[in-house]
């Protein structure tokens, strides 16, 4: 097999993505020769306008979109190989959406516990104590048994959060994590992901705070138009004066 | 908001329109040519009259000290036994004949109505079953993958719903049932469930589909198969909503039911016309058997009801 992707570092990159084409039945050319790699532990975070193909590009890195042509590579396994198990690969990519999609008929504990016990096979105390755990690390220990009806967005989001986090999984993957909750709301999940990346865990953000960009990436990637169009680091990329870059930032900020 | 006062105002003039609409059909019957004899229906409901046993050859009557009777043919057959009666009618050495009442027995038993019923409770749930079994199954198929199974349940759904049951029930019956030697008690449950399972496979699939798509999604970036994610997240929430409708059709499948009556089921319609044959009071009779379907339904949408607030606790 040979690697098309450069490697930069000693350590392998744990995701590759390797000039990901994604057209559309309709006819839309989502994504246009988009490579990016992620290290262990690093925390990327991709902004631009809405439809320039972030989160096609997000929801392709654990093939909840499929790609047209190109390469994606998650710890050496090709996800565009068809002997790949995909929800093996699934289990390590973690992904929190904008609509915290929780389980409604399940409790808080419930929606976290029920992917460890169905997939990983766990008993259910061993699921309910990493669930417990879990939950008390986002702050949610008082609203276990609460349905997802009974919680504001920012405890929903931060419930999603733990769910994902229950599988124990190599990467997550952030599709605007903040963008549906009300803005007093928006801290407290942001506080969580902080968190998460000062632990070390690899993240893949799509956002719109560019605050939490400047503040937490390591690596701040620009998109528009299916193209990706800068990588920088946060000090490099908000100082950049790329003319598209400053389009864009002059409309959001 | 609705204040308490003018709600029970509204259930003070229901009362009164719901007096006057029943007195209207009371006074409508007393003013018709038409005597009424209620009575006359309990014996077809439960039937508490002395039971007449009959001989079944002819013979001469044996009574023994023990007050066992039996019946001793002229013909060299075993001889007939009594051992359960109330009153004699025979005495010892009586002759008797084929068809002679030779003792009574006291106690009750269901009436033609009565059993009827239960045929009718017994075909309607048995189809339920199974047409919530093909409906599941259809219902999953028509939202798989794969398109020979969405075109296998989509031709099921549009054959089925688009023909008569009645015709159907004559299909099955005269053509399945000869093909595969099935008795009417079986063709009818087949016709129903087959007929049924198509509705409720248009509910699921209707039920599955309204479970918005990041469920799916989310159950998926789990890890979670297909299967999985249908079985642990999509189904849960897609019973909860299909239920109210499921209700409708199964109270549909009860009254439809009523239909096997043409390939000779004595299930409830068909034990009130021959009751009517046997009682001359087809008025009494027919609403007899209308509030009956009412209590079996009504029961059914009640228990429904219960499941759908036990469901309830997660909104």
């Amino acid at each position: 097999m040979i690697d098309p992707v450069k490697e930069q570092s000693s350590q392998p990159a744990l995701i590759q993505a390797h000039k990901v084409n994604k057209v559309f039945p309709n006819g839309c050319h989502a994504l246009k020769d988009v490579s990016l790699d992620v290290q262990p532990g690093e925390v990327v975070v991709i902004i631009g306008p809405s439809g320039s193909g972030k989160s096609t590009f997000l929801r392709t890195l654990n093939q909840l979109e499929s790609i047209t042509s190109g390469r994606i590579l998650l710890d050496q396994v090709d996800l565009t190989d068809k002997r790949t198990n995909i929800n093996k690969v699934r289990e390590e990519v973690g992904m929190v959406f904008q609509a915290f999609n929780l389980f409604p008929h399940k409790t808080a504990l419930g929606n976290v516990m029920l992917a460890p016990m169905k997939v990983l096979k766990q008993t259910k105390p061993e699921a309910r104590k990493t669930a417990t755990d879990l939950l008390n690390r986002v702050g949610l220990a008082d609203r276990m048994g609460n349905y997802p009806t009974r919680l504001s967005g920012g405890q929903q989001q931060r419930v999603a959060i733990a769910r994902s986090l229950a599988m124990k999984p190599k990467v997550l993957l952030f599709d605007e994590p903040t963008s549906a909750l009300d803005p007093e709301m928006v801290g407290e999940v942001l506080d969580v992901m902080k968190e998460l990346a000062r632990e070390g865990m690899t993240m893949v953000v799509v956002t719109h705070e560019m605050g939490f960009a400047r503040e937490v990436a390591d690596r701040v990637v620009f998109m528009e138009e299916g193209e990706l169009v800068l990588e920088e680091s946060p000090e490099r990329f908000f100082h950049s004066d790329h003319p598209r870059l400053q389009r864009f930032l002059g409309q959001v900020l | 908001m609705q204040t308490q006062s003018s709600r029970w105002l509204g259930h003070g003039l229901y009362l009164v329109i719901m007096a006057i609409l029943v007195s209207g059909v009371y006074f409508a019957g007393q003013k018709i040519n038409y005597s009424w004899h209620w009575e006359r229906l309990w014996p077809y409901i439960i039937n508490t009259e002395s039971q007449d046993i009959v001989a079944i050859t002819d013979g001469t009557a044996v009574v023994d000290k023990a007050g066992r009777l039996s019946v001793l043919p002229d013909y060299g057959d075993d001889p007939q036994l009594v051992k359960v009666y109330d009153t004699l009618v025979a005495r010892d050495g009586d002759l008797i004949f084929q068809g002679d009442t030779i003792a009574r027995i006291e106690g009750w038993r269901f009436g033609p109505i009565a059993e009827g019923l239960w045929v009718t409770i017994k075909i309607s749930f048995i189809s339920l079953i199974f047409a919530v079994l093909l409906g599941v199954m259809f219902g999953l198929m028509r939202v798989a993958h794969g398109q020979v199974w969405r075109n296998l349940a989509m031709t099921y759904v549009e054959v089925i719903r688009g023909t008569p049951l009645l015709v159907q029930i004559f299909i099955v019956y005269f053509f399945v049932g000869t093909v595969f030697d099935l008795d009417r008690f079986t063709s009818g449950v087949a016709a129903l469930s087959i007929f049924t399972g198509a509705y409720v496979a248009e509910i699921v699939r209707a039920g599955i589909q309204s479970v918005s798509a990041g469920q799916m999604e989310a159950a998926r970036s789990l890890g979670m198969n297909y299967v999985q994610a249908m079985a642990y997240v999509i189904m849960p929430q897609a019973i909860k909503r299909t239920l109210p409708p499921l209700a409708g059709q199964f109270i549909n499948l009860i009254k439809d039911s009523s239909l096997v009556s043409v390939i000779s089921i004595t299930d409830l319609t068909k034990a009130g016309r021959e009751v009517v044959s046997g009682s001359f009071a087809p008025f009494e009779v027919w609403f007899t058997v209308a509030v009956l379907y009412l209590v079996v339904t009504g029961g059914l949408s009640l228990l429904i009801q219960c499941l759908e607030k036990r469901l309830s606790v997660s909104d």
